[in-house]
């Protein structure tokens, strides 16, 4: 099943070995720190779609576990049933989300522009119909497909989880220059700020809509690809997403990317200490705890507190 | 599938008279046995969506399978069973509703219901105010203690008393127990303590993990530090299927028991090989046991659910309880759910064809089946073999606390709890 | 307004119930409101004690929407916490009424129950409104705060969790809470299927009638004000968080009320009063009956539930789904709601006549749904070709 990334997998444990073996030896506490590349990449992960949609659209998708539900299906099937190798499912899993967003977004979310809330209420009907839908058509669960890289050498730790951080990373990166350095984004950016004047420019506002709908949607359906092989396949899978994603979406704030970048260390190197030392449960109310102080400390989340602090910088220059 | 439909219209049928009935004024007596009607009246609320459809839909098939094969050989004593089945979809809120309007309106002979503990004992309110004679048929913790709950299901004093033995016999003295952060988990991790203790090991840790959990980085690498001689993992649901692999991929290879894990939403045929490799089960019931009364079963099963996942432990029990009901009722002669209860309390033997899992017997006095419990390995294909098998009995209601439910406690409705009786399980 | 032959202090009392904040000030409002009420008294005679018992759940979710349609619909302020304070309610009034024992001990419990219910709400409500913490933030700070609790009731299984002699009892949560009772051991009453629901349908008129004043009053302008530019409210010199937090701390305790009624209904607590699906189904039925309308929360909810329950006893596995399609056409065909739907309508056919009205529906439906398909991108046809054959075409 892992025959698409056996090559690279390969290569990439023998040097990490080497690097980790090294930190372990001067004191570096490693394991602690593959379980918090971990719960980053798992917060980010699980934020990123909401968040682009949230952020640029001020949609809230209740149907985000869902979608990530979907991106997982996708891939499942695809190497089960077609026998894709898995890093073409994935792209498959994000693609075939992205185009079911887009259709959603058509059909439905267009017309729900400026009604937040109805929007979220239609998003939960959606999400109720995409879960049972899915149970009806394929069943209560779906043969999951194996964890490919084994272990981090050395260590008692799954190499896959840790190298999802990069994979986390490389999707931030990706957003990122997709929303700042094409014209796509200039134009999807105009459109989100000022829809009207952006229109009298030239720009097509409905399609920057459904393009940026799509994204975000394919964002999600990435993150259920990412995490079919190491997660259980089964319809309700989406809900265990939500909770990181909302807490993640308030904690971060309004600036899209570099709130959800902020608030998944934060919140992934939170999460992490606080399991190791006192067990998961203490790790998932530390989480919440932290959520509520942010927001109560800080309303315009952590990327209020990065733009003060770069305000203060540029004043004292 | 085509007597399904005869059977919903049938069903739709009764539900009018039953509003009908409502609508005149009659209210329901609750409980009252037979009312003369030409049909036996049995309730099953089994979950087919929401996060047990998992396990519910098998027991729902098995049910259903039960009760065709009853009909077909001339029903109860030759009167047919008329079955109403709402899916309940996992919701506590629900299941008091459905059980609600079984008792009052559609006034049921018997009922089966709910996969978790939490469901059970979301009804058992409402069972015991009306003296509804109930089947619960999940594998749980353990001592209820009901006069109208008849436990079919394995108590985790009867899986952990059969693999956890098992376990120290062959790999050593030194426990690791991750559990659910629940009350089945706790008491379940409660036990093992005290089964340790009775054969001379000791549980060092303990870990308890949410049921929304999936992320099981740091306790992996908690059970590599301890590196103990075997792991008892008591995991449930969705969520917590996801340790499995990222145990294969983080290369944690400790031999691992179960109570809960296979038997129950079969991992082992979900997940890839070798996610399951050495992990031990205690259970009275799997799919792959290789006898020919079962093999029999699973494939009048599968004929009748082609499109089945797995035939799990507590469809069979389900489908055994089904049999049981029928000679009960048949050796009472009625059935009055007082007169059909006393005569289960005599004690029941469940044997050849109806009981997949072996001969095995209801104790009476107890409620609760004596098992043939079985050690089941899942090795790193995924096959699973039978390494050890025994009649195990329910022993914490009968011996520890000493109930009697046909004699003095005649009038009990609540549930003891390890705690009460061993120090062991209270640290 | 109300009857003119009214004694003047009914009168008075009418006036205080009627205003510019409710749909239905007029005479046939309240006559069909009547005829509702006779009907609704009249239910159990008719359909008996059982299917009154069944019926008083809704009725008790009754407040629960009640209490959401104060906060959203006519404060503006979306919160995914009633449930949370319906919850703590329903849980101290198991812990109270359980450890104090017989009928003395669960009277005491209510009042302490609703105050629990209020302190959180005020706790809350403090914390968030007065640290600066606004629209859709609030939904999901109630929201994740609502998860921590269904995360930690979840764990309390262990005897350690104990209150009292009642144990939290975790995921299983509390069984044997006792029928809804009031007054001292020898001189109590016990209310259980009929009795129960007609007692829950008093309340929640009462509750209906008292925030129908409320929105009437000077203080309901505010709430209005406050929804429509809560900046300028506060420039008009009101103190827009001390608002905010009163009536978020009053329907904090119209939620706690509701919450006792659901533990003596069911006999049981447990927590997934505080799961998603349930945190999230108030505003499903405040949406669907019409936000800004206080009745048409309580006929929301009553429609849906009744919805709900029928499909899982007749549509098995596709309940879920038709739910599913029912809130988002609901949401998508009649956005603000059924009452108001029903209200809009009734004053267009009056003002257009029937005849009229249905041609000119007819019209504004048709022009609806080309509208609608032109969105799609099907084709932007005059013809009356039906939208298949545009699919076709493209």
């Amino acid at each position: 099943m892992t025959s698409g990334l056996g090559a690279t997998g390969l290569l990439t444990p023998l040097f990490i070995g080497d690097v980790l073996g090294g930190l372990d030896s001067i004191g570096v506490p490693v394991t602690q720190l593959l379980q918090m590349a971990d719960s980053i990449a798992f917060i980010i992960l699980a934020a990123i779609g909401l968040t682009v949609i949230f952020g640029m659209m001020g949609v809230i998708n209740l149907a985000h576990g869902e979608f990530i539900m979907m991106g997982a299906y996708i891939t499942t099937l695809s190497v089960n049933v077609v026998g894709l190798p898995l890093p073409v499912a994935m792209i498959l899993g994000a693609l075939g989300t992205a185009a079911f967003g887009a259709i959603i977004e058509r059909t439905i979310v267009r017309r729900l522009y400026g009604r937040l809330l109805d929007s979220m209420i239609v998003t939960f009907g959606l999400g109720l119909i995409l879960t049972q839908g899915t149970r009806i058509i394929f069943g209560n669960s779906l043969q999951s497909i194996g964890t490919p890289f084994g272990n981090v050498p050395g260590y008692t730790y799954s190499a896959y989880r840790v190298l999802l951080l990069f994979a986390a990373i490389a999707v931030l990166g990706g957003a990122y220059l997709v929303f700042t350095r094409t014209e796509f984004g200039i134009q999807a950016r105009a459109t989100i700020q000022d829809a009207e004047t952006a229109r009298t420019m030239g720009v097509d506002t409905d399609r920057m809509y459904t393009v940026t709908f799509a994204i975000g949607s394919g964002l999600a359906g990435l993150t259920g690809a990412l995490y079919a092989p190491s997660a259980t396949i089964v319809p309700g899978m989406g809900q265990s997403f939500l909770v990181e994603s909302f807490v993640t979406v308030v904690t971060g704030g309004s600036t899209v990317l570099l709130g959800t970048t902020l608030a998944g260390g934060v919140l992934g190197t939170i999460d992490a200490i606080f399991s190791n030392l006192y067990g998961n449960f203490i790790g998932q109310i530390a989480l919440l705890i932290t959520a509520i102080i942010v927001i109560r400390l800080l309303p315009d989340g952590l990327t209020g507190l990065a733009h003060t602090i770069r305000d203060k910088l540029g004043e004292r220059q | 599938m085509s007597d399904n439909h005869v059977s919903r219209r049938s069903v739709l049928a009764t539900g009018a008279a039953g509003v009908g009935a409502a609508l005149a004024g009659c209210s329901g007596g609750g409980g009252g046995g037979d009312s003369g009607s030409d049909t036996i009246k049995i309730g099953v609320l089994e979950d087919r969506s929401g996060n047990f459809s998992l396990v519910g839909t098998p027991k729902w098939r098995a049910s259903k399978l039960a009760i065709e094969e009853i009909n077909d050989n001339g029903g109860i004593m030759g009167q047919q069973i008329e079955l109403f089945d709402p899916d309940p979809q996992s919701d506590n809120q629900r299941y008091q509703q459905l059980t609600e309007r079984l008792i009052q309106q559609e006034d049921v002979d018997a009922l089966w219901a709910g996969y978790s503990s939490a469901t059970r004992e979301a009804i058992r309110p409402i069972i015991d105010r009306e003296d509804q004679l109930y089947f619960y048929t999940t594998q749980y913790e353990g001592g209820v203690a009901d006069k109208n709950v008849f436990c079919m299901g394995s108590t985790a004093r009867q899986q952990l008393g059969s693999v956890v033995p098992y376990m120290i016999e062959n790999f050593g003295t030194d426990i690791y127990t991750i559990a659910a952060d629940y009350n089945f988990g706790q008491l379940s991790a409660d036990w093992v303590k005290v089964i340790a203790q009775e054969n001379g090991a000791s549980v060092n840790n303990e870990e308890f993990i949410p049921l929304s959990n999936q992320n099981f980085g740091s306790t992996i690498s908690n059970i590599q530090e301890a590196d103990p001689d075997f792991v008892m993992a008591i995991l449930v649901g969705n969520n917590h299927s996801s340790f499995w692999n990222q145990r294969t991929s983080a290369g944690l290879d400790i031999p691992m028991g179960t109570s809960t894990v296979m038997a129950q939403s079969y991992q082992h045929k979900r997940l890839e090989a070798p996610a399951l490799a050495d992990v031990y089960g205690g259970f009275n019931y799997m799919e792959e046991i290789p006898t020919d009364r079962n093999e029999d079963y699973v494939s009048r099963y599968y004929d009748r659910f082609p499109d089945a996942g797995y035939a799990n432990q507590e469809s069979v029990n389900n489908y055994f309880s089904m049999y049981m009901y029928k000679d009960a009722v048949e050796a009472a002669g009625t059935t009055d759910q007082q007169a059909v209860r006393e005569e289960l309390e005599g004690g029941m033997e469940v044997t050849g064809d109806q009981s997949p899992e072996g001969d095995i017997s209801l104790q009476g006095p107890v409620h609760h089946m004596t098992h043939n419990m079985r050690v089941m390995k899942c090795d790193a294909d995924h096959n699973i073999t039978v390494e050890d098998e025994r009649m195990i009995p329910e022993q914490f209601l009968s011996e520890t606390v000493g109930i009697d439910l046909s004699g003095e406690d005649s009038e009990l409705e609540r549930q003891f709890t390890p705690t009460e009786y061993y120090d062991a399980a209270g640290e | 307004m109300m009857d003119v032959t009214l004694p003047p202090r009914l009168k008075r009392i009418g006036n205080k119930l009627n205003g510019p904040n409710t749909l239905g000030n007029s005479r046939a409002f309240w006559a069909a409101f009547a005829v509702g009420m006779i009907v609704m008294v009249a239910y159990p005679l008719v359909r008996g004690s059982y299917a009154a018992g069944q019926f008083s759940l809704f009725l008790a979710y009754g407040l629960l929407a009640l209490s959401l349609s104060l906060i959203w619909g006519y404060t503006g302020i979306l919160s995914f916490g009633q449930v949370a304070f319906f919850g703590i309610s329903g849980y101290t009034y198991a812990i109270v009424s359980l450890n104090l024992g017989g009928p003395l001990g669960q009277t005491v419990a209510l009042p302490v129950a609703i105050a629990a219910a209020t302190l959180s709400a005020f706790v809350l409500g403090y914390f968030m409104f007065y640290g600066g913490v606004q629209d859709v933030y609030v939904a999901i700070l109630t929201l994740v705060v609502t998860l921590v609790l269904e995360t930690f009731m979840a764990q309390t299984a262990g005897s350690e969790w104990s209150i009292g002699t009642v144990a939290l009892g975790g995921f299983n949560g509390i069984p044997g809470i006792r029928n809804f009772a009031l007054g001292v051991e020898g001189a109590s009453i016990s209310l259980s299927g009929s009795g129960f629901y007609w007692f829950v349908l008093g309340i929640l008129l009462l509750a209906y009638l008292g925030a129908r004043v409320l929105v009437n009053s000077k203080y309901g302008y505010a709430l209005v004000a406050i929804r429509e530019d809560a900046e300028r409210t506060a420039m008009l010199g009101y103190n827009v968080k001390r608002v905010k937090l009163a009536v978020f701390t009053l329907s904090g305790a119209l939620a706690g009320l509701g919450g006792v009624l659901y533990a003596t209904w069911g006999n049981y607590m447990d927590p997934s009063v505080f799961s998603l699906v349930f945190a999230t189904i108030p505003i499903v039925w405040v949406t669907l009956g019409g936000r800004e309308s206080l009745l048409g929360a309580i006929v929301g909810t009553v429609i849906i539930e009744r919805l709900r329950l029928w499909f899982s006893v007749n549509a098995s596995e596709f309940a879920i789904v038709f739910v599913g399609v029912i809130l988002m056409t609901t949401v998508l065909l009649v956005p603000r709601g059924i009452l108001p739907g029903i209200k809009d309508s009734y004053v267009f056919f009056s003002k257009h006549g029937i005849r009229d009205g249905l041609e000119r529906g007819r019209a504004t439906i048709q022009t609806r749904i080309r509208a609608w398909l032109e969105s799609l991108g099907v084709g932007q046809s005059d013809t009356e070709t039906p939208p298949s054959s545009e699919v076709v075409r493209e």
